[in-house]
């Protein structure tokens, strides 16, 4: 059976008397996996005990079946991280800095090289690789923090924060190579406030809110819903009551109709309706919530 | 017109599937990237300035005087080297170990945790204890390089002008060598030690290497004011002079006389190397216990 690429058993760590994380329990499958919760949630701390850099005041973790507080290399061997702050020495050259990443984790010199150049191309820096970090602009200093998380090919990395500070155009080119990397075998997890980030480039959430797990699931079902919305011309008032009538759950908004129900196909229902009274449609779909709709829906921090 | 066309293919991206070297490896890549870093290689040209010119210091004279050596000897074959050997030579090595280590130590610590590159190690197969020992071993082995380097060349050099011959005579100076390697060690650790210990708590490379210049000078300065009070246990006060410990035990193994502070108090030399050996065993648990914080 495949280890789950993140699991946490009671997990609870505590910076003196400030509680950060609470009773953790988690279960999360291979994948891309995003991390969402407002700031000071515990998704930095979360990820920091993933790492070994802080060890849990209560409870295990583990990570692809590693228990990183009791071996931290063992760990260490099989990950990639972009920290949200810089991780780039500003003196060294791209090619330089992502060719000693990669021999960090091990991978002999003349091959590190190799797969500095490989990986730089990737990220769109192979242009600009023998220049100085440090006369780099933030959207490529940010691609070369994703080259060095991945240089040497980790079973699962972890992207803190890793839209930050970008314009809108880098921030579309971090989410597309982010998105790419499942297609590479390479398990992601994404920490992120930013929702909509999360809900383009994951396939399961774990939403945090004061240190503890508001939900944990795959993000289709969590944004899929029997909701229909539907705009008519005119008599919105007698189909919204015909729709009451048959036991669906309306509400209406000048011209629109938002309905729900358990027990039919919502949409065969607003058709029949339709039919029956004649009123002209506009328009008509599912409604999806978004992560945002359910994350201030359920924290209780966030009202 | 050339009907040829050019295609730009997206390569993608390639698992690694070959030899990884683990941890040991992981901690020889450090080692080497300290040695390029404090020499300055890969790096601006206004980076290896100051390593290379100290280099040029520690090993030029040496060329120099081997050369002299040489050339005094075929007019003088009985004359005696008026240069000195290696006792000397290595109190020359000796500054140039405090002014090396003065700005190589700071570059070797600093940026790493100023820049944030600290995440990237906490990422690899690697322990807190693993990095600091990889940095501390890059600078043992640039400085132990320019301080062998010219007393290897003085060490052939004045066997070669031996009347035993040059086998006899390497062989017959062995102990010159052991006793160069001791005091290295003395040097090294003497004076890398605090330069380390300062690194590992600053924030900037300049100001902490004044520190370190600061508190070597001003250690020394203090141990020669307690060796002039008149009170109880006062001696012990000279045994603040970090400057002086490494000159103690380089003089000590050489058999040489000496007036530096703590030996004017009334200590025996073997209580500078002790001195040494505490000082590194402390930095590097104060380094292990700052670094274990951040991997």
């Amino acid at each position: 059976m495949t280890a789950p690429a993140i699991s946490a058993q009671n997990l609870g760590h505590a910076y003196g008397d400030v509680i950060a994380l609470h009773h953790l329990d988690l279960e999360v499958p291979n994948g891309r996996i995003g991390l969402v919760g407002a700031n000071g949630a515990g998704k930095t701390t979360f990820i920091k005990i993933l790492l070994g850099i802080l060890h849990p005041t209560v409870g295990k973790v583990g990570v692809l079946g590693s228990d990183p507080a009791e071996d931290v290399v063992a760990v260490r061997n099989r990950i990639g991280y972009m920290p949200e702050g810089s991780c780039l020495p500003l003196a060294q050259s791209a090619a330089d800095f992502v060719s000693y990443a990669a021999e960090l984790a091990g991978i002999p010199a003349h091959e590190a090289r190799q797969r500095a150049s490989d990986i730089l191309t990737m990220v769109g820096l192979h242009e600009e690789r023998f220049r100085y970090l440090g006369d780099f602009s933030t959207g490529m200093k940010q691609r070369a923090m994703l080259a060095q998380a991945i240089v040497h090919d980790p079973e699962i990395v972890f992207l803190d924060e890793p839209t930050a500070g970008l314009d809108p155009a880098g921030r579309e080119e971090m989410l597309d190579l982010i998105s790419r990397l499942g297609g590479f075998g390479i398990n992601v997890l994404v920490s992120s406030h930013v929702l909509p980030d999360i809900e383009r480039t994951c396939d399961w959430v774990v939403m945090l809110d004061g240190g503890q797990v508001l939900r944990s699931g795959p993000l289709s079902g969590l944004t899929e819903t029997n909701i229909v919305e539907l705009e008519v011309i005119d008599q919105v008032d007698t189909v919204a009551a015909e729709l009451a009538r048959l036991g669906a759950t309306v509400e209406t908004r000048g011209n629109v109709i938002i309905l729900s129900t358990d027990q039919f196909d919502p949409f065969i229902m607003a058709r029949d309706v339709l039919a029956a009274t004649g009123a002209p449609l506009r328009r008509m779909g599912a409604r999806s919530t978004t992560l945002e709709d359910i994350f201030l829906g359920e924290a209780p921090t966030n009202g | 017109m050339d009907d040829r066309t050019g295609a730009v293919f997206d390569l993608g991206y390639k698992p690694y599937d070959g030899e990884r070297l683990g941890r040991s490896g992981a901690i020889r890549a450090i080692v080497k990237d300290g040695v390029r870093r404090v020499m300055g290689l890969r790096r601006k040209a206004r980076k290896k300035v100051y390593p290379w010119g100290l280099v040029v210091f520690a090993v030029l004279p040496a060329t120099v005087f081997i050369g002299l050596a040489f050339t005094l000897n075929a007019f003088s074959p009985e004359a005696e080297s008026p240069f000195g050997g290696h006792a000397e030579y290595m109190g020359l090595t000796g500054a140039i170990v405090l002014l090396f280590v003065a700005l190589a130590a700071p570059e070797l610590l600093i940026p790493d945790r100023e820049e944030g590159v600290l995440a990237v190690y906490s990422s690899r197969p690697l322990t807190a204890g693993d990095y600091v020992l990889a940095r501390a071993g890059a600078l043992f082995a640039v400085v132990a390089s320019f301080v062998l380097l010219p007393n290897l060349m003085m060490y052939i050099g004045f066997a070669a002008l031996d009347d035993r011959g040059l086998g006899a005579a390497l062989l017959g100076n062995l102990g010159d060598l052991a006793r160069v390697l001791a005091a290295m060690t003395a040097y090294i650790v003497g004076y890398g030690a605090p330069a380390m210990l300062i690194a590992t708590y600053a924030k900037r490379t300049g100001p902490a290497a004044g520190t370190y210049l600061a508190v070597m000078f001003g250690s020394a300065a203090f141990a020669e004011a307690f060796q002039r009070i008149d009170f109880v246990g006062a001696r012990f006060g000279t045994m603040l002079s970090l400057l002086q410990h490494p000159e103690v035990v380089r003089s000590w193994v050489f058999d040489k006389q000496q007036n530096a502070a703590p030996i004017a108090a009334g200590f025996e030399p073997w209580a500078s190397a002790v001195a040494i050996a505490v000082l590194g065993l402390v930095t590097g648990y104060l380094m292990f216990r700052r670094y274990r914080r951040e991997l």
